[in-house]
């Protein structure tokens, strides 16, 4: 048996307004990709996009979603998703663009890689705590992640030298993390 | 993983949003960005603008992800040329600026920038129709010399009209210099325009770029370009002349100590003016 092979396409919704990310769902994303490839590729572009298209996953607090493309047209069908502006969900529209992260043959080399992708946040979210409580509560989340279990100098390393920038919820962050 | 760099985050007056843009731009993995102040000697404004000093602009320089090391903030002029004594090349005042481009609007400007203007970069018209083709000799000549060309993507994204004439002119310029030399940018002027680094490297295909010279379009040209500015402002890279404010005697040879030793061995002499 030969398998159908597919693409899977890990990118990051970025927003100016991180609450404005909960609007989101997986149909909104899907019909803003679907729109662009038609407006970027015409008819063309939108056949190649029915076939095996679909959003695989969507985190709404993070603003992950995975994309899966046919592997034999990825890189046209990406080449459309850098025009998308907005997305529309429920008659609101969400400003936003996404920024891919990583490109998987498979699900789970995508999931490997977010979950190093979400530690390193993690990591880059420490120096930013205001209080004692926050930095504990960040540094048990990192110490939960499992999948990939970091050695302790790597750990050392990136104490304190990191930052993040955004300034979103902790919560978020290890909520997403046990849900892995 | 390769040094990603976006050469021109246009400047705006409001501070809060260019920092914004550089936190951004940091976010999405950017080692490197110039903030682009544009001159047109035909406006009504015909001072060339100063450059602010990076730390009165960006108090504190955000890390770039995936690195332990804070983002490097450059200052670039884009001069717009339609007659050829709009670019003086002793100005003084452009020795403020680490990265020096054109933008020139007929034929013979182009060939001028790419064959005799000492600049950097030469921007291609990303928002009208090309007035004029691109011919082999002066890209050939300009390739040969080390200047890049560069094609922004902003504006691709703000319509369709403009996206068309991006794509066009863009292929129009691949097809003569095929490939090399090629930077692209993002022109952005809010957070929202600029487009991570692996997306910018397969927008790069629709542009007409090989995956390879695409991929440089983003990393090793732009590095490229930067040195070569380093090069136009010291003797060939050689000499580097840099002032060293007054110092108390006492405290000298603590300075020389905290020298990184790998920038000292480079340049055959420093010499204090």
């Amino acid at each position: 048996m030969v398998r159908v092979k597919s693409r899977y396409l890990l990118c990051e919704i970025n927003v100016t307004d991180r609450s404005r990310l909960l609007l989101l769902d997986d149909r909104a994303v899907a019909a803003a990709v679907r729109a662009s490839v038609a407006r970027m590729h015409g008819d063309y572009g939108a056949a190649l996009c029915s076939i095996r298209f679909s959003v695989k996953y969507l985190n709404a607090h993070t603003g992950i979603v995975f994309l899966r493309f046919p592997k034999k047209c990825y890189r046209l069908l990406w080449s459309a998703l850098p025009f998308i502006t907005c997305i529309e969900n429920r008659g609101q529209k969400i400003p936003c663009f996404l920024n891919c992260l990583h490109v998987g043959g498979t699900i789970r080399t995508c999931q490997k890689f977010l979950i190093r992708y979400n530690t390193q946040q993690l990591h880059r979210m420490l120096p930013k705590c205001k209080n004692e409580e926050e930095k504990h509560e960040i540094q048990k989340a990192i110490l939960n992640c499992t999948l990939t279990k970091r050695n302790k100098e790597a750990f050392e390393d990136e104490f304190g030298s990191d930052k993040e920038d955004d300034s979103d919820d902790d919560n978020d962050e290890e909520e997403e993390e046990e849900e892995e | 993983m390769s040094v990603f760099m976006d050469l021109n985050l246009v400047h705006s007056p409001d501070q809060s949003r260019l920092q914004r843009l550089v936190e951004t731009a940091a976010h999405l993995g950017f080692s490197t960005v110039a903030i682009n102040y544009v001159f047109e000697p035909t406006a009504k404004k015909k001072q060339i603008p100063s450059p602010m000093p990076i730390k009165d602009l960006i108090p504190e320089l955000p890390i770039v992800q995936g690195r332990s090391r804070p983002i490097r903030v450059l200052n670039r002029l884009t001069v717009v040329m339609s007659d050829s004594s709009h670019f003086r090349p002793t100005a003084a005042e452009y020795r403020g600026f680490d990265l020096l481009a054109v933008q020139p609007t007929t034929e013979k400007l182009f060939h001028a920038a790419c064959m005799i203007c000492d600049v950097d970069i030469i921007c291609i018209s990303v928002t009208e129709k090309l007035p004029f083709f691109f011919k082999r000799a002066p890209v050939n000549g300009a390739i040969e010399r080390g200047v890049a060309f560069e094609v922004s993507y902003a504006a691709a994204i703000r319509d369709s009209t403009r996206r068309r004439y991006t794509i066009a002119n863009a292929t129009a310029l691949m097809e003569s210099c095929r490939g090399k030399n090629v930077i692209l940018s993002s022109a952005a002027e809010t957070p929202l325009e600029l487009r991570g680094p692996y997306d910018i490297t397969n927008l790069g295909v629709l542009f007409g770029l090989s995956d390879g010279d695409s991929k440089e379009a983003v990393s090793s040209t732009c590095r490229s370009v930067v040195l070569h500015a380093e090069t136009r402002k010291t003797a060939s890279g050689i000499i580097y002349t840099v002032q060293v404010p007054e110092a108390p005697p006492c405290r000298a040879p603590e300075d020389t100590g905290e020298a990184p030793a790998a920038k000292r061995a480079k340049p055959g002499a420093v010499i204090d003016s």
